[in-house]
Formats: C-alpha cells, structure tokens, sequence
C-alpha cells in the first residue's frame, strides 16, 4: 500500500503468533482473495523473488553468502524460511516493469497515438524486508510526488499487497544502518512476519492484513515470543557494527566533483549497468519503437535503462557525459547527493545489490569513504576561561628560550604556563608584563605542548624590556583572550593564508592547525608579503613548510637585494598562482590594514565569497576584556568581539578611514 | 528507401566470403516474414537459396563473412561499387570471425596443421573484416545475426530512418529478463558485461556464458574485465580464449588478446 493506515493502538499493539508448519495458510489465504503472491524461491543459484505457489517453494532451510561480486547459497543449520538477506531482485521489477507498452501509434489519413490501458495484476509481495520497504517509499516520491506522476505504478503499487520481513541476518554487503532504512520494518505493511525457531510472530498494519491473519490458525504469542522477536531484530543491528559515517554525505560530495577517485574508479567499473538494475530506487528508462515494415504501425515500449550507458546522455552533436567517469560520478552522486535535491532524500537504502552483483566488485562503501571521507564532526573545545582576566591579577610563566626573527622582532617561548593557555586557540593574544612596565597585547604565535610561543616586536618600552629577557625569567600574563580563526568552516575547501610582514604572527598558529588536519582540506596556501627578505618572520618554519607536501607557499618581498631569488612586488601579486575554483577557498589575512584591504579586494576579485573572508584587526588594547573602551571599532571591541572577525560581519567599517 | 515506394521494389543480393552461412539462413529462418519480405524487396542474387544469378547493380547488399583469401579483396570491392548500401552482417564481416584466431597465430604452420596440401590452399595471413577494406554503411553483429535486427534494419531502410540498434551490455538484457548474474551467482565466466546486446541475452538466458559473439561494446571496459576473469583464478590461456573466439579481432578485444598473449609468452 502506498500509505499504511496508521493502525489503531490496540491493532498495533495486537500480536498473533503463526506455528512454522502453518506458512502455507498464509500463502493460501492471500491466494484465496484473488491475488497472486511473489516471493523468495531459488532459481539459478540465488533466492530470487517469483511466484510462489506454496509453501514449499520457499527457500527454507538456505541461507546466502555475499560479499563484493560474489553470491552463494548454502544450506542453513536451521530451518527457516527467511534467514537470508535480500537477492538479486528489487521489488521494482513489479512495480515498475522492465518492459512496459506506453504507446501504440498508426498512420492512416491522419497520424493517431493511443496509450494503453494498464493492465495491473493483483499482486501481493511476501518476504518484503525494512531496506525494501524504504526503497518503495522512494519511488513513491519519484512517481508520484511531484507535478506529473506514473499512473502505471501507481497502479501497480496500490494494487500490491505487502507482507513485511523482518531480516534475522545481514550479509557483509548490507548497510541499512547506516542509510537508517533498518534493520526494522517500521510501517508500510499490511502484515509483519517475525521469523523465531518454531514459527512467527504477526502483526498487522491495515484492516486487509488484519483480514487474512484473522482467517489464519494463530495463537496468542508467549511473552518469549514476543522479546525474541524484538531481540531477533536488534540482534541483526549488532551484527551490523558501526554505522558508516553518512553525515553531510550529499554536501561532501558536492565539494569532490573533481576528485582524481572518479578516474580510478572507472577504469575499473565495466559499465555494465548491473548496479542500477539491480538498485531498488533506480528508476531510468528509454524507449524504443518498432514499426510494421510499412510505418504504418508501431509500438513504444519503455524499457529499464541505465545512466552508466554510453548512449544515455548523448544527442546529436555528441555524449554530455562522454567519459566512463563521468557517468560513474554521475551514478554515485545522484544516488547519495543530488536526490536530495530533487526527492527530499538519499537515492540509497543500503541494500547492498550494487555491491554484491557488481562484477568487478565495486563497493560503494569503499569509493564513498575514498572520495568524500567523513568530516569529523567538529569537538568544539570547552571554552577556555580566561585566567588572570582582570586587570590587575596576572598568572605567572617562565621563558624557556628566546630567539630573534629579525633585526626587530623576537619570539618569546614561555613555559610553566597556566594549562588555560595550551588550551587557547590560533587566533588569540595574551596580554605579557612586567612589573614596572605596562601589560602589552601580544598574538599567540605557536602553541606547544608545554607553553605558548610569543613573537614580540620591540617598539615599545614594555616589549623591549621583553625583547631584553633571559631564559629563566619570570613575566606576568592574562588570557588567553579574544576571538580565534573558525578553522573548522574551511574543511573540504580550499583553505589560503594570507599574511604581510609581522601580521604572520597570529597566523602562525593556523598554519599549524591547517597542516595537521590536511586532509580535511581541499588544498592549503600561505601567501607571504615581506617588506625585505631579512624582515621575513618564522625562515626555519617557512623553508619547513615550503618543502612540505601539505601546504604550498608563495613568499614575496617589496624591496630586494642581490641575494633574493624570490618574487618581488606586493602580496596581491602572488593571486595570479591561484588556479583553484575561489567560490571554495576560506581566506584568513592578517598584514597591515592597507595590506589587508589590498589582498581582500584581490581575494573578492577572484570570487572569494565576502563570508569566507576572516580578517584579524589590530587596535590599542589596554584591558583585553572591553571594560577599558581603547579599542572600539564601530560598535566592537576589537579585544573581546575579535581580534578575528569575518569580513562581512564588519560590513563596510573594515575599508574606512578614521574608524 | 522511402523514395522508393511500393512500385520500386528495392534490388537485394546476399554475399558471403569466408563464414559459415549461418547468417544467410537467419534470413531464411524469418519464416513467418519471408513472404512480407519478398514482397517488399527483389531479392536477386541470394546463392544460399536460389542458383538463379544477376549481377548488379544492387540498392542492398548483405555481406556475410570476412575477407579471408586473396581473390575476396577485389570481390569485395567490386561488391562495394555494385551496392547502394553495403550491410555487413555477422561476426566474421564485422569483426574477422572465428577464422581471425590465426591472425595472432604462424598462417602457415596453421595451413600445414590443418590439410594435407597445403600449397593448395591460398588464404590471406589475417582474416580480417570488410570495413578494413571497403566503405560498410550499417553492420549486423552476432554469431549468427538476430533475425529481430535483421527485420528492424529491413523495415528501417524501407521507412527511410536509421535502424535502431541499440548497443548496451549483455547485462541489460539479463536483468530486465530477470536472469540470474552467473558470473556473482556461480563464479563462472561470461562476456556479457563487455559484450553488445542484441541476443536478448541468449547463452545466458540458458545458463551458459556469454561468448562474446556480438562482438565488444563501444569503448567497453575490457581491459578491466580481463583482470577481473583472471583475478577470480583463470590462467590467461583462459582469458585469452575468450576474448579471442568469435569476435576478438574487434578492438578493444583486440589489444586485450594482444595484452594476455605476451603475459602466456612470459609464463
């Protein structure tokens, strides 16, 4: 039925219990009002679903075997009638006929097309299992839910009566679980089967299930009976193991259109179509036509197709998906992404067909996972509390070691911190003093495992005295404080860091970050201005970088001597190296605000959208935490609402003088 | 033919070169056509049913076999000059035939193999298709042809359209009929998944493997199915062997063949 009526409580909660030897009643009683039953019965090697007679044509007694293009039957140890999973045959096949007559055509005087009356046989479906039963309810929305419809199914799926299975084992190729289509039948049947030792357990979904049961030789179920039946079921679901991570699935592969799997894959795939026409949801057709040898007459009939042929989308001037991996990716992303789109869901149960009866034994699981890998979801770490938050008080850290970047510039790193500070993210500062010297707001470069790393340029009174530290000494600290870089709203794009002069520093950090997570990204970028080659911040980690396969780097220099190789000009020449699409790059810059507003201009001018820009603002912060009214920006503080802020949450106060 | 009309019936001659006949007797198997065919078309040099001869030329000419002996090059373009539409019909005048095997093999070890005068047998080294040497407007695969799609390209010509042939995998013939995948099911092997339908999936319909005799599917993924027959266990004399039958001649069969006999020369 297309919609089970919702039965009543006490129907629902209403269960029969119907002995082994006494499933030839039920297959008698379905008969008896007029309809013919399809079920499971072996032929050719494999449970296959046809009619069924009696009792004794179902396959009692076997179980199957099945793992990427392989299917065996076997003897079971037992003797029951549905201890397998599903076969080669989708329900489709009589729902939605491989062959169907749509039209007759004829020429006389004139030229007349006539459609055939459907012509529906009164069906009932024995043996439907959870996978199955979701599968029915997609095409339904193919079909019948949207502004035309097939009336040809609707036919012959509102004439098919459905008696439900529930599944006592899974094959290695199933994956219900993770579609959340099983193991349990949940709805979407006129009679449930639970299959135990000594026979089954019934329950009803409409008044013509509860019709039949009614006629069959029942008995009230034990309270046993009735927990195993519910053990039976969850039992299925712990042979299945973990879900597979389908999460975002349809986004995910979205973003892998260009993924170099699509190639791989399909120098194996043998586009033999045997996985669509295997698939349950699949649902392309052509049609053919053939004539009298006059023209006169002719006939259309529309036929299962598949979109893995290689005249599926051809026209006349050439095939739109020419290649064999265009129409696998084709395949594969229509089935777990674009139905969404178009039919409120994922195209896949999880039924496993495609897997099983793929002759060069494709698993779907396998390319999924290869080429749209689960983005873990993100662990939003516990917010740090800030320690020392008040102005006056000042958490204490030792220098372990001191190291000068440039003529100017020194990094700091500090140990014996307060752990609030390891737990501080790319992005944040801290605030440093010394006793007789004002606290200064400083960027955290680089987070190590046992301290914080501090890079410090020496304009002031309070960073010189820094700058002028030995290792050993002891300076006061409050954070770590502020906004940090949203690292996570880059995954599966293409993440570029752009950073002139000291503005690296807060950048620092993230490029760790980036490195380590690689291959949550699209691709990584760092794009460096210097003013000289001598005032390049970090060399030992850029040449480190540089040489990795994990992030490309681009330096360049405004000024130059004889010694420098490299690029010369300001950072925003550096964007002719992007080749990437710019609607998929997340940007972080940091350099001074003319720098800033430069590079932003030649990010948006890529096509870099405005919400995937993050900039980080520098202001005069003298209490970190927005008491002391120094840094306003507008209606922000740059200490507590930033120092990182997305481009578009500063609208047009991030290109205006004076602010 | 739509010009031609009723009046006009178009002239057809049946050839053949190196092949068995079959082919010329799936047209005479259309029984219960036969009368509408001969109806609608001439059919005046036919040497599998009449010994009645005319020459041409044609507006029809159905070509059975491959071109196997010296003196078939010039019968073969002769024949092209005397037809309006050149039909090649067969595994052998598509793709070589079975007689192609020896296009991998010593010709004259082979011809010494097989008859005890071998000097008088004058045959070409390769047996090879008709489109290598002459121009073919439409093609009947298949070992033999089927009579269905001999009926639509008939009816087409005589409608005036393109016959519609389609060429998708054995495999969408086998699931619409609901025939049981051997290869998953049984482990046995079958070239349905490289081959052109057209047989209404016929071997397997009756439990024995595809051959292949419809010869390779455009840009069909051979090579990948070859690896796939012998990762399941198959020795590449195998693979070879079934790739090389009726129709392995034909690319990307070809190059597959060509592939597995350097793996045997090195084993």
């Amino acid at each position: 039925m297309i919609t089970s009526p919702a039965p009543s409580p006490t129907a629902a909660a209403r269960q029969w219990f119907l002995a082994r030897g006494d499933l030839g009643a039920l297959v008698e009683a379905i008969r008896g009002t007029g309809r013919r039953v399809i079920g499971p019965t072996i032929r050719d090697g494999a449970i296959v679903y046809d009619e069924i007679q009696a009792a004794a044509d179902l396959p009692a007694g076997w179980r199957d075997q099945q793992s990427a293009g392989q299917y065996r039957l076997e003897r079971s140890t037992d003797e029951r009638t549905f201890g397998y999973s599903v076969g080669p045959t989708p329900w489709k096949r009589f729902t939605f006929p491989p062959n169907l007559p749509i039209a007759t055509a004829h020429r006389t005087n004139t030229v007349a097309f006539d459609q055939p009356v459907p012509d529906v046989p009164s069906l009932a479906f024995l043996g439907v299992r959870a996978c199955e039963i979701a599968a029915l309810g997609i095409q339904d929305r193919v079909f019948l839910g949207g502004q035309f419809t097939d009336e040809d199914f609707r036919a012959r799926r509102s004439a098919a009566f459905i008696v439900a299975v529930q599944c006592s084992t899974s094959s290695s190729t199933c994956f219900c679980t993770s579609m959340g289509t099983g193991p349990e039948v949940r709805g979407g049947y006129d009679i449930l089967l639970t299959e135990l030792d000594e026979g089954f357990v019934i329950q009803t979904g409409s008044p013509g299930g509860a019709a039949i049961v009614a006629e069959l030789p029942t008995r009230q179920p034990s309270h046993a009976e009735v927990g195993a039946a519910v053990d039976s079921v969850e039992a299925v679901r712990t042979q299945m193991g973990e879900p597979l991570p389908m999460a975002g699935i349809d986004e995910r592969l979205k973003l892998q259109l260009d993924h170099p799997r699509w190639a791989q894959v399909a120098e194996r795939c043998v586009e033999c179509g045997n996985c669509t026409m295997s698939c349950p949801t699949c649902f392309c057709t052509s049609v053919i036509e053939e004539s009298d040898m006059d023209g006169k007459s002719s006939r259309t009939e529309r036929q299962w197709d598949s979109c893995f042929d290689v005249a599926f989308a051809k026209v006349a001037g050439g095939d739109f998906r020419a290649r064999p991996r265009d129409r696998y990716r084709q395949w594969l992303t229509h089935k777990f992404s674009t139905w969404f789109d178009q039919f409120g869901s994922s195209g896949c149960v999880g039924c496993g067909r495609c897997i099983t009866w793929c002759p060069v034994r494709i698993d779907v699981r396998e390319e999924l996972a290869a080429i749209a890998p689960p983005i873990a979801p993100v662990v939003q770490p516990v917010a740090v509390e800030p320690v020392a938050a008040s102005p006056g008080t000042f958490s204490i850290a030792r220098l372990a070691s001191i190291k000068a970047e440039t003529e100017d510039t020194t990094t700091l790193s500090l140990t014996d911190v307060d752990p609030a500070f390891l737990g501080g993210r790319p992005g944040q500062f801290v605030m440093i003093a010394l006793p007789a010297f004002p606290a200064v707001p400083i960027s955290i470069s680089r987070f190590r495992s046992n301290g914080i790393d501090l890079t410090i340029r020496a304009v002031g009174a309070t960073s010189t005295a820094l700058v002028n530290l030995h290792p050993g000494a002891r300076v006061g600290l409050r954070g770590p404080l502020g906004t940090f870089w949203p690292i996570q709203e880059a995954y599966g794009r293409h993440a570029v860091v752009v950073a002139g002069g000291v503005g690296l520093s807060p950048l620092h950090g993230l490029v760790d970050a980036l490195v380590a997570n690689h291959d949550r990204f699209e691709s990584i970028s760092l794009f460096y201005g210097s003013r000289t080659p001598e005032e390049r911040l970090f060399r030992d980690d850029l040449a480190a970088w540089s040489a990795s396969k994990e992030i490309d780097v681009a330096v360049t220099v405004d000024r130059a001597g004889p010694e420098w190789k490299g690029r010369v000009g300001v950072v925003t020449t550096l964007f002719d190296m992007i080749s990437w699409d710019c609607t998929k790059v997340t940007a972080f810059v940091v350099g001074p605000e003319r720098m800033m507003q430069a590079s932003v201009q030649g990010l948006i001018s890529k096509g870099v959208p405005a919400d995937r820009i993050c900039v980080s603002m520098e202001r005069h912060m003298e209490c970190g935490i927005g008491l002391c009214g120094h840094c306003q920006m507008a209606g922000r503080f740059v200490c507590k609402d930033g120092p990182v802020f997305r481009l578009n949450d500063l609208g047009d106060m991030f290109n205006r003088e004076g602010i | 033919m739509a010009t031609a009309g009723r009046t006009a019936r178009p002239r057809v001659a049946v050839a053949k070169f190196a092949s068995c006949d079959g082919c010329q007797l799936t047209i005479l198997d259309l029984e219960d056509q036969l009368l509408e065919i001969v109806s609608r078309f001439d059919i005046v040099e036919f040497p599998e049913a009449t010994s009645r001869r005319s020459p041409g030329p044609y507006d029809i000419v159905f070509v059975e076999g491959s071109i196997s002996a010296p003196e078939h090059i010039d019968a073969i373009k002769e024949l092209r000059k005397q037809a309006r539409i050149l039909v090649a019909i067969g595994a052998c005048a598509t793709a070589g035939g079975i007689q192609a095997m020896r296009n991998w093999a010593d010709h004259d070890a082979y011809r010494a193999a097989v008859y005890d005068h071998p000097e008088w047998v004058e045959s070409l080294a390769k047996a090879t298709p008709v489109a290598e040497h002459v121009k073919v407007d439409l093609e009947l695969r298949g070992c033999p042809i089927d009579g269905g799609q001999l009926l639509e390209l008939m009816t087409a010509v005589l409608v005036g359209r393109r016959p519609q042939i389609r060429e998708e995998a054995v495999c969408h013939e086998c699931k619409r009929k609901g025939t049981v995948c051997m290869v998953v099911a049984t482990g046995r092997a079958c070239m349905g998944p490289v081959t052109t339908s057209g047989c209404n999936a016929l071997c397997p319909t009756y439990d024995r493997g595809c051959y292949g005799c419809f010869g390779p599917r455009t840009n069909g993924n051979a090579k990948s199915w070859s690896k796939g027959l012998l990762r399941s266990g198959r020795p590449p004399e195998e693979v070879w062997r079934l790739f090389a039958g009726f129709t392995g001649y034909a690319e990307p069969f070809r190059s597959v063949i060509t592939e597995l006999g350097k793996a045997k020369a090195k084993t």
